[in-house]
Formats: structure tokens, sequence, C-alpha cells
């Protein structure tokens, strides 16, 4: 007869899980904060390139403008649209954000540093950012204007069109580190990040991230000029925050992917002496900064795409060349003999 | 038949054709000031001046008869000179206050200074000052504006017949006036401000309200008297702005009468703009139109069909006609009449109440006798012609009836009928004028016909119609003439809305009203009727204006006036004419027609028509000449009048106010103006003169 | 000068001319002295012809200029101007109603051009911002405050301008 302390497991199981929540809030609250540096950051970057200040009035340097924008945003009314669908009206911001949170369940911001290290993490977070499209789409149809509407359907096409190449890229990846685990992919990259081999996947991934989050040059399904901002035209208050917060986390998210499929997540530069010195994490969040950067940059400088011009890219260049270096890869860690594992 | 050059073009005219009607043939246009088609020619702007070959000096084209061989240039460098000099001197003392102007954006001058004119004036001194004129309640005068083009004299001279209007001084001190300060005692004098090239004469009433530019114009046919003057309703808004003709060969020509063009103001007071019915404290109080029309159909179920009776007044639509005429049959009344002032004519063929002649067709007459009709005032248009006429051909006119300064001489027989008798047995002078007229015309007015030996006088003129051959047999020329005064009257008359074989008429529904045969009457716009009989009937008035037919009723049902509604009138001639809505009508005021069929549907009849074109339809179902718009039917000559003798009582006038003859026209601030200054002046004149 | 398609497509191919766009405005970035005015303490010139709320002027014995020619309700293409007149008592022509919806200006100053005697002029006055709509339909009596208050201005701007027209 075995027994088991059955005491000693609930509160194991009850201490396992309070400091499951004790992080999950680690990571929202200091995810939400990343999000409303970022609108800041965003807005001083664009000034800075277009040789102006940016907000400065607010706290030093505009430091408090995130929380003012957020006071201001809770104050608002939240309008429902008089012959809108309510139950989806509301439904949709919410699915929005919440899921550009829970991709964060399998980052790893250091060496163990993961909420859930499973094993097909990076099929997880494809998953979970191919659905963020559900968002848009029941924003865009359950505002019934046709605004939102125009760009609900703008915006689903873009992300179907670009999560293939995003697809092929991870492939690739994949191929390369042998594992969709993604702490064993940033293990995989301790002698020679992924960029280096990977540059052209790098730069593809780069700039279907800016397709996949909708941001400039890409930005068509909010197209201020033609559709006054597209699907959350009809968004107001908190319901709109949702869906800024949402945008900006998946940005994040784009980037600290970035930086794990290629720029070694949270592994230093060079493994010698002052730079293992830092922390993992502080690397990780210095990588996924630069690339954040590299958003903000883009945007001061492309105008927008037309929509042809967006899907030619995505079906007749990306998909083609990605298809091509998958193959290529393949071929390259069969010949040589170098795919993991052998 | 001259043959003449013009731009390079050929053109062979009619003798007397000028050179400036031979270049408008050909569609060259040549800018006029003092030219217009309808006066005389004056050739005292020049500013129609243009290069004639073998000529040294410019010509005048609007003076210049076309002659064989002429060559003339209207677009070269000298023309175009010769313009814009004309054009700086008209302007030396033209003020150049356009934005102040009420002719502004529809200005002669200044579109003619923006095609032809110059840039600059090379004048710098003072321009000259001239005395503002009083021309009365209608005409706003600036007379600095004015260029001198001696329209408006023409104009008094000629068309209206009154030559009170001229020039005095000369060169830069001429100026243009009535001598005396007085005002314009034409009822024509409103076409002058029509004709002002500049904004010299303006309308008063219409003075600095609005601008052409925000007026939409609808048009429509005119109801103030039987003619039927093609007018034009500017509105801005909601509101009637001001009223223009519609050039009309056939009827108007380019005129109407100031009573057409300025009694509009009339349209915005007094107005019923809600149903209302009478309380039990002997008052009306607004209901709303389902209350109106249960009360309505509370009394009417009560009553026997031949107790109810229908009156139809002088402004009213044939839609509205039709639809009361179905409502009443279905009723089973037979006491419907449309001849509110008493009139006894109808029955006959239609020949017996039209105006056969045609209005264009008084220009070929050559004798006119006018029975007991003041055509001036009843239909001032006809009344132009008549003048048109005398001025072409020199038509001599004899008149029997009262008396009136008609603007052409007129031979005047006195007022007695029994002289009618005297005509046709020969017995007259003016028997041997009219035997010897080749196109003698008689025109029978409302004076005659409104009597109660009516149907004799009306056989009577038949008789000497016969025997003077007013009528042809041979060609289409018919002379014998009905002159209509009320707008309604030969629709009604076409669609059959008379009493019917034990019916009554408007005297005998009168008369009906206080034996109480008749209990209850439905009034539709009919005001000028001697309400005072109908205090104890129960009375429906239907309308647009809180006029003497709603001071007596007992449900008011608030309808359209003629500018708020799509309708069809015939004229008097039997010229079937359509307006269209110009403005929607007040309040909750509705098409009257869209009244009597909602009021069908509580009395349980309910009529067959829920559109417009239904009712159209049903026009031409009772009536098949309603199918073809703006033609004459000719009407064929038959037999009409009856045997008898005439009474001595001598003919009457109809109009004493010719300012003030109905429900609109009583109200309108203008037309009050109107009649205290200028008929006041009018017969102080006349008291003066005897 | 044509070129080449080789070095077309290697140009396109390596992205060349978008680095080179990223690098122009990285240079911006750390380069250029910033314009920027802290506006409700700092403000920039403003020219004669600047465009700001609109005002109704007076001659300088206190007649209203505007003689309800309607040129400036013609002319506005947002259709923001409406004018209603009549005659006054002493016969001259004057408006009864001037109204500008300022929510459908379009600040294109053709009212300003169309004028005849200076009457309608858009001023200096750009800080007019209200909380609710309603302020925002001006009246006569607004406008010909707006220009009682602003005449200085506006008579010094007119003058100033008045060179070039």
């Amino acid at each position: 007869m075995v027994s088991i302390d059955l005491n000693n497991f609930w509160s194991s199981a009850f201490q396992d899980l309070l400091v499951l929540v004790g992080y999950i809030l680690l990571i929202l609250v200091g995810l939400v904060l990343a999000v409303s540096y970022l609108t800041l950051a965003e807005r001083k970057v664009l000034a800075a390139i277009q040789i102006r200040v940016g907000p400065n009035v607010v706290g030093w340097f505009g430091l408090l403008q995130p929380f003012a924008d957020g006071l201001k945003l809770i104050h608002k009314e939240t309008i429902i649209p008089t012959r809108a669908n309510p139950f989806l009206f509301i439904l949709a911001p919410i699915l929005t954000f919440s899921l550009s949170l829970s991709a964060w369940a399998v980052i790893p911001f250091g060496e163990g540093w993961v909420i859930s290290n499973i094993n097909v993490g990076i099929l997880y977070l494809f998953a979970i950012s191919s659905l963020g499209v559900y968002g848009i789409i029941m924003a865009g149809w359950a505002s019934n204007s046709r605004y939102a509407f125009l760009g609900a359907l703008r915006s689903a096409a873009q992300m179907v069109s670009y999560e293939v190449s995003i697809g092929l890229v991870l492939i690739a990846v994949i191929l390369t580190a042998g594992s969709l685990n993604l702490t064993e992919i940033v293990e995989a990259q301790k002698g020679l990040w992924f960029i280096i081999p990977h540059l052209p996947m790098a730069v593809i991934f780069m700039i279907s991230a800016l397709a996949e989050t909708n941001r400039a040059p890409f930005d068509l399904p909010e197209a201020e000029s033609e559709l006054v901002t597209g699907y959350n035209v009809e968004y107001s208050s908190m319901t709109f925050a949702l869906f800024f917060l949402g945008e900006y986390a998946n940005m994040i998210l784009m980037s600290a992917m970035g930086s794990i499929l290629f720029l070694g997540g949270w592994l230093p530069p060079f493994d010698i002496v002052p730079f293992t010195w830092v922390p993992g994490i502080v690397w990780f969040s210095l990588k996924i900064s630069v690339l954040l950067f590299v958003f903000l940059w883009v945007r001061a400088t492309f105008p927008r795409y037309r929509y042809d011009q967006l899907m030619r890219l995505g079906w007749k260049v990306f998909l083609p060349f990605t298809l091509f270096w998958v193959v290529l890869t393949s071929g390259v860690l069969v010949t040589f003999n170098l795919y993991p594992g052998s | 038949m001259p043959k003449l050059i013009i731009d390079d073009q050929e053109i062979e005219v009619e003798n007397g054709v000028t050179v400036l009607q031979a270049a408008e043939m050909l569609g060259i246009e040549i800018p006029v000031f003092c030219y217009h088609p309808k006066l005389s020619i004056a050739g005292n702007c020049r500013m129609c001046l243009v290069q004639m070959e073998k000529s040294p000096k410019p010509i005048a084209s609007c003076a210049m008869p076309a002659t064989e061989g002429m060559v003339i240039h209207t677009q070269t460098p000298m023309v175009k000179k010769a313009r814009q000099g004309v054009l700086e001197f008209l302007l030396i003392n033209h003020p150049l206050d356009c934005p102040i102007c009420d002719q502004g954006g529809e200005c002669d001058l200044q579109d003619i200074t923006m095609a032809y004119g110059g840039d600059s004036s090379r004048f710098g001194l003072n321009k000259r000052a001239v005395p503002d004129k009083d021309l009365g309640p209608l005409i706003e005068t600036a007379m600095n504006r004015c260029i001198h083009c001696t329209r408006c004299i023409r104009f008094a001279n000629e068309i209206a017949g009154v030559p009170e209007l001229g020039a005095t001084g000369r060169g830069e001190h001429m100026e243009i006036g009535t001598y005396i300060e007085k005002a314009i005692t034409s009822e024509l004098s409103g076409n002058m401000i029509d004709i002002c090239p500049v904004g010299a004469l303006t309308s008063k009433p219409y003075s600095f309200q609005g601008r052409p530019w925000e007026l939409s114009s609808t048009p429509s046919v005119d109801v103030f008297d039987a003619v039927g003057c093609a007018i034009r309703i500017d509105t801005r808004g909601r509101e009637v702005m001001r009223i223009l003709p519609r050039q009309s060969f056939q009827i108007n020509e380019d005129w109407i009468s100031d009573k057409s063009r300025f009694a509009y103001d009339g349209l915005k007071y007094q107005r019923l703009d809600r149903p209302y019915a009478k309380g039990k404290d002997g008052r009306l109080h607004p209901v709303s139109w389902d209350e109106a029309f249960n009360v309505i159909a509370d009394h009417f179920q009560h009553l026997p069909g031949d107790h109810i009776a229908a009156i139809v007044g002088d402004m009213v639509d044939t839609e509205a006609i039709v639809a009361l005429k179905d409502l009443m049959n279905a009723i089973g009344s037979p006491h419907i009449d449309c001849r509110q002032d008493g009139s006894k004519i109808g029955y006959g063929p239609r020949s017996s109440y039209l105006f056969n002649t045609t209005i264009a067709g008084i220009e070929k007459a050559d004798f006119c006798l006018l029975i007991g009709t003041n055509p001036r005032w009843e239909a001032p248009l006809i009344n132009a012609r008549i003048r048109k006429n005398y001025l072409n051909t020199g038509l001599s006119v004899a008149l029997l009836g009262a008396p009136h300064e008609l603007g052409y001489p007129v031979e005047h027989l006195g007022d007695d009928p029994l002289i009618f008798e005297k005509i046709l047995k020969g017995r007259h002078p003016i028997s041997a004028a009219l035997k010897s007229a080749k196109f003698p015309m008689l025109i029978l007015g409302q004076g005659a016909l409104k009597r109660n030996d009516a149907e004799v006088i009306l056989g009577l003129a038949h008789k000497i119609a016969d025997k003077y051959n007013i009528v042809h047999q041979s060609d289409p020329w018919n002379g014998f003439n009905i002159l209509h005064s009320a707008a309604s009257r030969v629709g009604a008359l076409d669609l059959g809305f008379l009493p019917g074989p034990q019916g009554y008429g408007v005297s005998e529904i009168l008369k009906g009203a206080a034996q109480k045969k008749i209990e209850a009457v439905y009034l539709l716009g009919a005001d000028d009727i001697d309400v005072s009989s109908l205090e104890s009937t129960f009375v429906v008035y239907q309308g647009h204006h809180g006029d003497r037919g709603a001071s007596v009723a007992d449900v008011v049902l608030p309808g359209s006036a003629y500018t708020e509604k799509s309708g069809t009138y015939v004229n008097t001639e039997g010229r079937v004419q359509r307006s269209f809505k110009a403005v929607s009508p007040p309040g909750e005021a509705k098409e009257d027609w869209k009244i009597i069929r909602a009021l069908s549907d509580h009395l349980g009849f309910e009529l067959p028509y829920d559109s417009l074109n239904d009712v159209r339809a049903r026009l031409v179902e009772v009536n098949s000449l309603f199918d073809e718009l703006d033609t004459i039917q000719k009407a064929s000559w038959e037999d009409f009048g009856k045997e008898g003798t005439v009474l001595s009582e001598p003919f009457k006038a109809t109009i004493d106010n010719f300012y003030m003859t109905d429900s609109i026209s009583r109200h309108s601030v203008t037309m009050a103006k109107c009649a205290q200054e200028i008929q006041g002046d009018e017969q102080r004149n006349q008291i003066h003169e005897k | 000068m044509k070129i080449p398609l080789k070095v077309m497509f290697l140009k396109n191919f390596f992205l060349i001319e978008l680095f080179q766009g990223m690098w122009l405005t990285l240079k911006y970035m750390y380069l250029k002295k910033k314009v920027t005015l802290a506006y409700p303490y700092e403000k920039g010139p403003l020219s004669p012809r600047f465009r700001g709320e609109h005002a109704l002027r007076r001659y300088p014995n206190g007649e209203e200029r505007c003689i309800a020619c309607k040129l400036c309700e013609a002319i506005c293409p947002a259709q923001a101007i409406t004018i209603e007149s009549e005659e006054r008592e002493d016969g001259s022509r004057r408006t009864t109603r001037y109204d500008i919806d300022m929510t459908k200006c379009i600040y294109c100053g053709l009212c300003e051009e169309a004028c005849p005697v200076d009457a309608i002029v858009e001023g200096p006055n750009f800080e007019f911002a209200t909380e609710t709509r309603e302020e925002l339909y001006y009246n006569k009596d607004k406008l010909l405050s707006n220009g009682d208050r602003w005449e200085v201005e506006i008579a010094n701007r007119l003058e100033q301008d008045a060179q070039y027209r």
C-alpha cells in the first residue's frame, strides 16, 4: 500500500499555483508597463526622426505621459454603436488582448525563466499569433460600419498571407535548431546566432512581423487616410485601449520571437567574461528593444504600401524565397551531415 | 426678301427685319440694352454696334433694316473697340454698387460688361447723382443706376397703355420719371422691373430679400385670373421669394399682371396650417386630422345625401375638383356648383363657355365688342393683347357695360342691356361696323353672365354671332368669347361640376341652407359667397386661408395654395396646363385631393385613387381633353342660350378692386398698399375729371 | 541614365534603397537641431494672410461694413455661411442674420476674398476652441464682437498685405 500524503500534495499544488500566479502577474505588469512605455518610445522616436521633441510636459521628459493617456482613456465613455452586435463588439478587444498576453507563457526570458517550457513552444506561439486575426475580424463585423469591416477584411487577408512566410521561416530555423522548444532553440545558438546563416530569413521575418502586427508600412487595415483607422474605428475608451495594448503587446511579442529565433535570446553576444556577467534577461530585453526600435524606425521612414503591392510581396516574393531557403537549408544540413542529433 | 451676309453666313430674311434680328436667327449674339423684341425700336443705347462693309462708321444693328447685299461683321477689332467704348461711357455714371443692388447676378449691364467690356475707366471725375423717384408700392427705384435705355418708358406707352413715364432733360441731365411724383397706375407695371436691364427699377416687396443664385425656380401656372399665365415661382427654402413671368407666346408673351407677381406675400399670412373643429363653446379649436374627419363623418352619416352640398372656389385645381365630385356622387348629393359668383353658364356645348378666339387669336381680329366686362381688371393680359392689336392694326373696340379706362380708345355704347337687342336687330350704329368687319370678335364678361337673364343674353349673343358672321363656317375663325375671371372655372365646367337634374346652384344652396333643406355644405376654397346665410348650417371649409369661408366653418381642413401643389388648370381658352409644386404647404396642411381622398375613407366610400397619377388618370376618364396638355381643342359651334326678354337692369362691373379679388390677395400687404395708393389715385383722378 | 537590369536586381534584392532611406531618417534623429515650439508658451510667427477666426468689421464711425451682398455666402465652398437680409429703417441694405457654422468652415479665405467692403475677414486668432459644438455656431453678434476685439490687429495686417494685392 502506498500512502499518499494528501495534505502535502494539496499544499504543494497550492504553492505551485501561487508561484505561477505570481509569475503571471509579474509578466503581465511588466508587459503592460512595457507596452505603455513603448507608446511613449514610439512618439519620442518618431519625434526625434521628424526633428521634434515629442511629449515632454507630463513628468520629466514626458515620462508620465503613458499614465496620462491611460487615465484619459479610462475616463472616456465606452460607446457601443446602436446597430452593432454588443456581445461580439465587447468580446473582440478582450480576445485580442488576452491572446497577445497568453503567448508570453512560453517565452523564455532567461535560462529556465519560462512559465511553461513546452516542447512545441514555437507551434504554440505560431498558433496564438494566428488567432489574433479573429479579434480583428470580430471587431470589424460587430461594429456594423463599412470602414471597420473593410479594415478587418484587409487585416485578415494580410495576416493570413504573411503567416505563410513566417511559417516557412520558422521551419528553416527549426531545421537548424532541431527542436520546437524555444529554450532549446536559444541553446542551439550558443556558438552562432541564427541571424548569421539565416540573414535573409531574419530580414523576411522582420518584414513579415511588420505585416503581421499591422504596422507601417503595412498598416493598411488602419490606413487613417482611407479607412479612418479601420477595424477599431467604432471603439472608444477601454475597448479601444485593449486593442491598442494588444497591438503593442504583439509588437513586443514579435520582437521577442525575433530575438529568440535569430538573435540568441538571452545569450550574450560573446561568451567571454564581461558579457557573461550581465544576466540573460538584460540581454534579452536589450535585443527586444533593438528590434522594437527597428519597428518604429521603419514606421518613420517608409510610406504605406498599396494593397496589391502588399499581396504581391507576400505571395510572389516571400513565399517562393522562403520555400527555396527551406529546401536549401535542409539540403545543406543533409549534405554536410550537420543536422542536429546526427 | 433681302439677302445679307453676317459673319460669313448668308441669310435671307423678310422685309423689315433688322440686322440684329437677322443675326439672332443665325444664332449670333449681339449685346443690347435698349432693344426689346416686344417693344418699339429706340436705338439709343448703342450697345448693338456692328461693322458694315462700305460704311465708315459702325452701325446700330437694332435699328438698321436688313437690305440686299449687306455684309456685316460682329467680331472685328472695330466692333470690340466700339463695344468697349460704349460700355465705358455707360459706366461713367453708373454707380457700380452691384453688391447692394438687387439686380446683381441677373443684370444685363453686369453680364455684358463682363463679356464685352474693357478693364478700367478713364473717367476720374464725380459721377452724377439723380434723386430716386417714388413710383408707388411696387417699384423701387435707384435712378443713379439708370442707363436711359427707355425700355420702361416704351413699355408704359406701348404695352401698358398708361403714358405716365417719360424722360426730362438732355444728355447728362436726362432723368426718367413721372414728372410729378405719382404711382404708376398700370396693372402691368411690375413688368418694367423685368425689362429694366440694370437695377434702376427693382421690386419693392423683394427689395434686399435675396439673390438670384439662391433661388430655385419652379414653372407654374398663375391662378389669380382665368388667363392661366405661365409663371415661374422662385423659392428659397420653404419660402416663395418672388414670382416672375415665363415666356409663353400663346398666352402672356413676356408679361404678367401685378396681382400675379406681387400677391405671393399673402401666402404668408392668415394661413390655415392645421385642422380645426368647432367645440361646444362655438369656437374653432385645433384638432388632429383624424378628429376633424371623424367630426365630419359623424355629421354626414346622419344626413340624407341630398341635404349635403358642395361649392368649389376660384383657385382650386382640377384634381381636387374631380375628387370632390366623386365624393359628392358617392354621398348621393346633386347639389354641387363651381360658379360661386352665380354666373349661369356651363350646360351648353364647350364653345358656350370658352374664349374661342384664343388669346393669340385676338391679334387677327378687326373689331371687338366687349359686353359686361372690364378686361383690364378681369384679365390684364387679354387686355394687353387687345391693346397690341389696337397698336398694330388700329382695332376698333366697342364696350357695352360699365365704363372703364382700358388703355386704348373704346366706343362706349352705354350699359343698358337692351342695346344688345338693338345690335341684333341691326338698329344700332355699331351694327354697321360689326357687319363690315372681317374678323369680328365678341367678348362676354362675367358682368353679363351673372345676371338673372344671363341665359337670354347668351342666346342673344349666339344670334348676333350667327348674324354678323362672328363665327366663320369655312376658316377656323370663331369670334365668340366668354371671359372668365376664375382660374378653376373652365376646368370645373369641363368636369361637369354643376348641379345635377334636381340639384341646387350656389344661390339655391344658400337659400336652402336658410330653409334647412341643406344641412351641410362643403366649401372647397369657396370664399366669395354670401357666407352669412350659412351660419346655422354645418360647414366644412377646405382651403388655404382663414378667409370668409373659414369664418363660418364648423370644421376647417387646411389645404395647399397654388404654389404648394402640382395641379392641373384649364384657362379661359380651354387650354389644359399643369403647375408644379414649388414649396411645401405650411404646418399640417396637405394637397387638396389627398384631403378629400382621406375623408372618403372616413365616410366609407373609398375613392379609387392613391397617387397623383391615379387622379390624373381619373381626370382623363371624366373628360378626355385632360389628356392633352398645353393645346387647345377646338370647340364645335352649336346651339345654346335661351329665348326670352332681357331685363332692363344695367350691366354692372364685377371687380371693384383689382388688387383684392381672392383669399390670397386679400391677405397680401403689398396688394393692400396698391389698393390704397394706386386705386385711390385713380379714383381721385376720375372724380377730378368729372 | 539607364541602370542595367542586373544592377537593378541586386539593388532590389539587397534592399539597398530601403537601407539608404533608413540611414537618412536615422541621421535626422541625431544630427538635426529640434524645431519644436513649446506651443502655449512659445508661438510661431503668423503671416498677415493667416486665416484664423472670422470677424465682421465696422467702419471707424461704428457703422457695420457688411451690406448683405451675399457674395461670401455664394462663394463659400463649405456652405458654412447663412445670410438673411432686409432693408433697414434708414433704407440701407443690411443683414438681419449672419451666421457662420465654424464646424463646417474650412478656412479657405474665399469669403474674405469675395467681400467687396472688407467686412468679413479671417483674423489672426486661432485659439477659439470651445467646450460645446453650439458655441461654434457663430452669429452676427459674435462676429461683430470679434471684429471689435481684433480690429487693431486686423487693420494692421490688411495694411501690411495691401501692397501685394
